[in-house]
């Protein structure tokens, strides 16, 4: 049973001091059969209270509020968490059956949301391809396989590529994201054929000896329900199984229902956003793992109430007019 | 009362103060120009009013195109038009806060500047007509703020905002007279400067009953910045200022009202206790400067504390 | 005489149902305001249209039209003739709107709790959760008292035989009151003494009862709490409706940048500090109420406002989340609803309606397309509907593309011929098609509606579109007593 401590810090830093923010975090690993979360401590500058809520798919959300004028916001959340392996879905039942009792999942709750599809541009080829690659005797758990290996092989993976305001046309087109657009991707795929998918956020851990994609920050993935089994965790940036070494922070239909960190406040648009997340082992030493180094990820951003609305540019003008006056 | 509310009174309350301002100057300023051997220009209203940039290049000392600009310039954000267009955006945005009169009454200022015959009546009829047609529309609006204005709060911060638009308008006109001096010494003994200064600043009558020995610079700096009785005097904003000010004392807020009462104290003793004789060995631009920058630093205040904008 | 001049000129349209002529004959309940109007000249009653525009200009009774950076003031037309309701239909109005707005707001605790209609299949689950304002966000948030829907402007419209039905249930944020309220009194300044003689019930209640309402949803069990509209600003087209309100109802009129949340309490900003808010009557769309959970580059809302709502530290009226239950496709549901929850037969009858998701049901609307009216399942304000009748075959081509993009956010439904009401125009009276928005006030102690509403009245000829995007105007609404 491996044991993991985990020290994610994520800080956003403003040139000039910003006020009146309202942030939301998704932060608290999911407690369930597989994953025990021994221990967890979030601090945030300014010592806001965190008031904690369940939201519809059952993660646990936390909100907080920081009014005074500040120039950074760091959030630095700590864990010691266990998870356990989980058995891998078998293939004794007839496929025909297990698509059978897919379809009848259609119109049930919770699986509704997570077989819904958005349209966008290159919907009808990635279609076209997904009814080209499925092969007709797959179970669902072969074909989830296929379409991990078909993204991890067809997508190529570039840090910073993508943003969270990247739509789904532009991942198409450019056939390359991270990790959330390789997630993002896999869930279309798979929805598709009909097998309920959902995106998870959270993060990897990996042996020292290994090194693989996602690491240092949060990573996403997705999962696929799969009859008589339950929600099967994919990888399709690692083509890997998501097990006892991915640390599951939230599940819904997409990134924006996962969001780690979000924020709004009122000051000027520009900011810097820091994540980093460091992860040590169950023989470390019982200290918590120093933070890697940040790296500097645009990983998502708040977004401030001060664009050029009406009233803005009304400030502005006063501003200038102000100016004007102040140059003789 | 809201934030919002208070800094749209205010700012409504400024606008309408600067309109007035800058009508004054370019009535009295084309009649000097109409009545002047020497060279006549536009610029020193030109620097206070608009800036300079390209746009105001071009107008060169055209009068009528110097007027129109000043008054219908949709490029000019200082313009009358709109200056006014946003005075009225601040009332209707406060429309529950000020008396119907008022609102009607700005309303018709707001489409008296729109109507396309001010600009067409600029470019060939009478440009004193039009420019008197619009101060009488400040001083109906000045009229209703007196009559209809609940004495509250709301009135307060109005009023706040006019003395200290009016305040920084005396100053920087004072500022850009004086400073010419400096280029142009000869302008010290030149009667119909400082006529033409008082007479922007509606102190001329005023000038003549106090001061028999005829226009003396020393005279005119005194007028325009100590003189308690004059209404665009320096020190008559400031205590207006203070005097408004005062009303919004309130327990709940104790320690912002005592950080703005000690800016305006500050300011007002800086000037009471001036005179001519240390203005000048102060350096008259230095103290405007200061005057000057102390106005500002009120308003910044009341921007951060009353209107919620730190 | 010029006494039947008015009246003899009136040529009603065939097929239509006229509220005033009916069995060659001018109905009762009219015939004491068209005997005050035979005593009139058109000179009079042109010069009491020119009163009435000037009463509402005079009054800022305007929105704003914003073209090329310049705004212009207009006045929502108004027709000076009454549109009047009996004692008998309005009772019928009454409880039919009383009954259907209980089955909502039940449904509305429903399918953000239990979702028991949508187990037993009354209500097809596709159909909810492929409703854009469907907010999980809502799932198992307790409102107060079970209330969702606090105000509601739910729109009537009458057949070729009379029959009342439903056209739209308006329940986010129903605009339109205001008018109801202005139009009374610019009609009592028009016509004195008229409306005591023909027994006309007040409207002017209205903001007693929603002031009423709002104070006892506050959460802080305070003697004075603070209760608030939020309006969008200025700019907003209703922005007149917003300030009246406010006035009325002596509460502060904000905006989302007046207020502030702060552990998970909202504040307004005010010049002596902070105040905290207990009641927010909004007219703020949803998706712009909260950016931190919405949309984030709202500017209008009020970042972390769903945290204090959701913690129960705000009221918020109307509740979040109404728009599934009148969204255009749900409504067909709504007579169900009505036998589901409360065991009754729909006392008020629903305009048929085509789902363009059902590939039978869509095959059909495209095959009689020149008799229906397609609609968005989300739109309001007549935008973004086609009338098959008075649409050329490529506008209805484009159209159809357009469904087959997404059949789910398009209904259609068979054309109803809107009653027709008179109308003062060149000199004369003339008919023109109306509709009727009654207003409902919902809270704890039950459902109350002023008797009246708004009347829209479709002015151009032959028209059937009231809203006033399309050139639609208003009428005063009477309700005898």
């Amino acid at each position: 049973m491996p044991e993991f401590k985990i020290q994610h810090l994520t800080k956003y830093t403003y040139p000039a001091p910003v006020r009146d923010s309202a942030n939301q975090i998704i932060l608290y690993p999911i407690q369930d059969e597989w994953q025990e979360v021994i221990k967890q401590e979030i601090h945030i500058s300014g010592d806001p209270v965190i008031d904690t809520f369940i939201d519809y798919y059952g993660n646990k959300v936390g909100s907080f509020t920081y009014s005074e004028p500040h120039s950074a916001l760091l959030i630095n959340s700590k864990i010691l968490v266990q998870t356990k392996h989980k058995q891998l879905p078998g293939n004794d039942i007839f496929p025909a059956q297990q698509w059978e009792d897919l379809k009848q999942l259609r119109y049930m709750v919770p699986y509704i949301d997570f077989l819904r599809l958005e349209h966008f541009e290159g919907f009808n080829d990635l279609k076209a391809l997904v009814e080209a690659e499925k092969s007709k005797d797959d179970t669902p758990y072969q074909a989830v396989l296929r379409f991990s290996r078909y993204v991890y092989d067809n997508f190529q993976y570039i840090k910073g590529v993508t943003s969270v305001e990247t739509t789904m046309d532009e991942i198409w087109k450019l056939k390359a994201g991270v990790c959330q657009d390789f997630a993002h991707i896999l869930t279309l795929m798979l929805r598709l054929v009909g097998i309920p998918a959902r995106y998870v956020s959270g993060y990897i851990c990996t042996h020292r000896s290994t090194t693989m994609r996602g690491e240092g920050a949060t990573h996403a993935w997705a999962e696929a329900y799969i009859p008589d089994y339950g929600w099967l965790g994919i990888d399709p940036t690692n083509n890997c199984i998501a097990n006892e070494m991915h640390v599951r922070l939230a599940v819904g239909r997409n990134f924006l229902d996962c969001s780690p960190v979000k924020g709004v406040y009122k000051g000027a648009s520009e900011h810097r956003l820091d994540v980093s997340v460091a992860v040590g082992y169950e023989d470390d030493a019982p200290s918590m793992h120093q933070p890697g180094e940040f790296i500097d990820m645009p990983e998502h951003k708040p977004v401030t109430t001060f664009p050029k609305n009406s009233y803005q540019r009304y400030m502005e003008m006063l501003l200038q007019q102000q100016q004007q006056q102040q140059q003789q | 009362m809201l934030s919002r509310v208070a800094a749209s009174l205010y700012w409504l309350s400024r606008y309408v103060e600067r309109s007035d301002g800058i009508l004054r100057m370019l009535k009295i300023n084309y009649a000097s120009s109409q009545d002047t051997v020497q060279e006549f220009t536009w610029e020193p209203v030109i620097r206070i009013f608009a800036g300079h940039d390209e746009e105001t290049q071009k107008l060169g000392n055209d009068s009528r195109a110097v007027m129109r600009y000043m008054v219908c310039g949709k490029n000019n954000p200082n313009s009358i038009l709109n200056i006014i267009t946003l005075a009225r955006e601040n009332a209707r945005g406060v429309q529950e806060h000020i008396t119907k009169d008022l609102w009607q009454c700005l309303n018709e200022y707001y489409h008296t500047v729109k109507d396309n015959r001010i600009d067409n009546a600029l470019k060939k009829d009478d440009p004193v007509s039009v420019l008197d047609v619009l101060i009488k529309q400040v001083m109906l609006y000045y009229g209703t703020v007196e009559i209809t204005m609940e004495r509250g709060e709301g009135r307060s911060y109005m009023n706040i905002g006019k003395y200290l638009e009016r305040g920084i308008q005396s100053v920087d006109i004072l500022d850009t007279k004086f400073g010419s001096i400096d280029d142009n010494p000869d302008l010290l003994t030149d009667t119909t400067y400082w006529k033409h200064l008082l007479l922007s600043l509606g102190g001329y009558e005023l000038y003549l009953k106090t001061y028999r020995e005829g226009f003396e610079a020393e005279n005119v700096l005194e007028q325009v910045v100590l003189n308690n009785d004059f209404p665009r005097s320096v020190i008559y904003s400031v205590n207006h200022i203070q005097r408004y000010f005062e009303r919004l004392k309130n327990d709940s807020n104790i320690d912002d009202y005592r950080e703005l009462s000690f800016y305006i104290g500050r300011l007002q003793s800086h000037i009471k206790y001036s005179s001519v004789k240390t203005i000048k060995e102060e350096g008259l631009h230095l103290f405007l400067t200061q005057i000057r920058s102390q106005l500002y630093g009120i308003g910044d205040a009341l921007n951060n504390h009353y209107f919620a904008n730190s | 005489m010029q006494e039947s001049s008015y009246f003899s000129q009136y040529s009603p349209i065939k097929g239509v149902w006229d509220e005033m002529y009916g069995e060659n004959d001018i109905r009762d309940h009219y015939s004491k305001v068209i005997d005050y109007l035979s005593r009139e000249s058109a000179e009079d009653l042109s010069r009491k249209e020119e009163l009435a525009k000037r009463l509402f200009m005079s009054q800022g009774i305007t929105f704003t039209v914003y073209s090329s950076g310049e705004g212009i003031e207009k006045i929502f037309p108004f027709d000076i003739i009454p549109r009047i309701i009996t004692a008998d239909e309005w009772a019928f109005v009454e409880k039919g709107i009383k009954q259907r707005l209980n089955a909502l707001n039940l449904f509305l605790k429903d399918v953000y709790n239990n979702q028991f209609i949508v187990k037993d299949g009354i209500v097809p689950i596709d159909i909810i959760y492929s409703c854009p304002h469907f907010l999980r966000e809502m799932y198992q948030l307790q409102v107060p008292y079970d209330i969702y829907v606090h105000i509601a402007g739910i729109d009537l419209i009458r057949d070729h035989d009379g029959t009342f039905y439903v056209l739209e249930d308006n329940l986010r944020t129903p605009s339109g009151v205001s008018y109801m309220l202005e139009n009374r009194e610019i009609t009592k300044r028009l016509f004195p003494d008229l409306m005591p003689q023909c027994s006309v019930r007040s409207v002017t209640e209205y903001p007693t009862i929603l002031y009423k309402n709002l104070l006892s949803l506050s959460p802080r069990q305070i003697s004075n709490p603070t209760i608030v509209l939020l309006s969008p600003g200025i700019y907003n087209s209703a922005y007149f409706e917003h300030t009246t309100l406010a006035r009325l109802m002596g509460v502060e009129l904000v905006e989302g940048r007046d207020l502030v949340v702060k552990n998970q309490k909202v504040y307004m900003k005010t010049t002596i500090g902070l105040q905290q808010v207990d009641v927010i009557y909004r007219r703020v769309d949803d998706e712009y109420l909260d950016p931190l959970v919405f949309n984030p580059a709202s500017i209008l809302g009020v970042a972390g406002i769903m945290g204090a709502y959701r913690t129960g530290n705000v009221a918020i009226v109307n509740a979040i989340g109404n728009g599934v239950a009148d969204d255009k496709a749900v409504y067909a549901y709504v007579p169900e609803m009505i036998k589901y929850y409360l065991n009754e037969e729909p006392i008020l009858k629903n305009v048929p309606t085509y789902q363009l998701s059902n590939q039978d049901e869509r095959e059909h609307v495209f095959e009689n397309i020149n008799k229906m009216v397609v609609k968005k399942t989300n739109g309001s304000g007549g935008y973004g509907m086609l009338m098959g009748h008075a649409s050329s075959d490529e506008e209805i081509e484009d159209y159809k593309k357009e469904i087959l993009k997404d059949p789910r956010n398009f209904i259609a439904q068979p054309t109803i011929s809107l009653s027709a009401a008179p109308c003062y125009m060149q000199g004369g009276l003339h008919p023109r098609r109306i509709d009727l928005r009654p207003y409902a006030l919902c809270g704890p102690d039950g459902i109350e509606i002023v008797p009246g509403g708004l009347t829209r009245v479709a002015l151009k000829e032959g028209s059937l579109v009231v809203n006033s995007s399309q050139g639609g105007g208003s009428k005063d609404t009477w309700v005898l007593a």
